[in-house]
């Protein structure tokens, strides 16, 4: 018992448990990764009701290029977390798929990784000016009914759409 | 790994082969846990994955302010959909942290203490979410 509790990250992490190992420790440390974020994320939006300018101050400080790759990490973790734990599922009810399991461990990383591909363009590209953000036409909309609405006022929102305006 | 003690109990050997279930305290609790997880995976996907593809990619969190999510939760089905995917994920979320908690930290003392802690953020910050939620009067908030 005290050998298993002192053996070293290296040390686990070098057992070739193969695919199984390793979309096991992904599971883990996606599922932890997810709660932490939770809880500050329901915390902050509960402020919506009762403090809305608490709220809407909370977002103007994540509209940032930082935040957009977290964002994007917490999707990652989510999709992940959802396709693998849809595998064990499977695995779980049907144990005749086990005979297949290391492609299912492919099929997995497959459809997460081609997922991300798109949820990476539309999140990642307005960053750098490649692409416009998502949902920014309904944004337009709104803001021509509603000029005086929070996320309408920010200044550092659409940079590229302002840089466009100024080129005019 | 060798196994810690509070495994090692086991029921009585059963004729075939393997043992029958351990009797006693604790009962069914850890196959509940068991069905919980994976019916509770089940939904999530569901809720989960809606709630990321509708704010990051049809909304954009570019475009979030308060006035946004007041005018989504004057809709009682979002409201519950929002209760729904809270009470899922944070209970899902405290069971697997649960997994996690008793796989690595074996000192029982320390178990319990890291246990009562993350119980109690984890189940706070549901309580106050789904207070949120409930609460939520779009009579005294429409004008605002």
């Amino acid at each position: 018992m005290a050998n298993a509790r002192r053996t070293s990250l290296g040390k686990s992490l070098s057992y070739r448990g193969r695919e199984g190992m390793w979309t096991w420790i992904l599971h883990r440390v996606t599922g932890l990764g997810i709660l932490l974020f939770l809880i500050i994320h329901v915390l902050e939006t509960a402020t919506v009701i009762y403090f809305p300018e608490i709220y809407d101050r909370f977002l103007a400080s994540y509209k940032t290029g930082l935040f957009r790759v977290a964002e994007l990490v917490i999707f990652f973790s989510v999709l992940y977390h959802a396709v693998n734990g849809l595998r064990i599922v499977v695995q779980d009810f049907w144990p005749f798929v086990m005979k297949r399991q290391r492609q299912l461990v492919w099929a997995t990383a497959a459809v997460v990784v081609l997922a991300m591909i798109p949820i990476t363009w539309i999140m990642m590209a307005p960053i750098f000016g490649l692409a416009e953000e998502p949902g920014a036409a309904r944004h337009a909309q709104r803001c021509m009914e509603n000029p005086e609405a929070p996320a309408c006022l920010d200044a550092s929102h659409d940079a590229t759409v302002v840089a466009g305006e100024v080129a005019l | 790994m060798s196994a810690p003690a509070q495994v090692a109990e086991r029921g009585a050997a059963r004729k075939g082969g393997g043992y029958r279930r351990p009797s006693g305290k604790g009962g069914n609790f850890e196959v509940y846990s068991w069905f919980f997880m994976r019916i509770s995976g089940l939904v999530l996907i569901f809720l989960a994955l809606y709630h990321l593809v509708w704010w990051n990619l049809v909304i954009g969190v570019e475009h979030l302010d308060s006035q946004v999510v007041i005018a989504r939760w004057n809709n009682p089905f979002w409201r519950l959909f929002n209760v729904a995917l809270v009470l899922f994920a944070m209970l899902h979320g405290l069971n697997g942290a649960r997994y996690s908690i008793e796989d690595y930290i074996r000192r029982p003392g320390l178990q319990v203490a890291v246990k009562s802690l993350v119980y109690t953020v984890v189940l706070g910050a549901m309580v106050v979410a789904v207070f949120a939620l409930v609460t939520f009067d779009p009579a005294t908030l429409i004008n605002r």
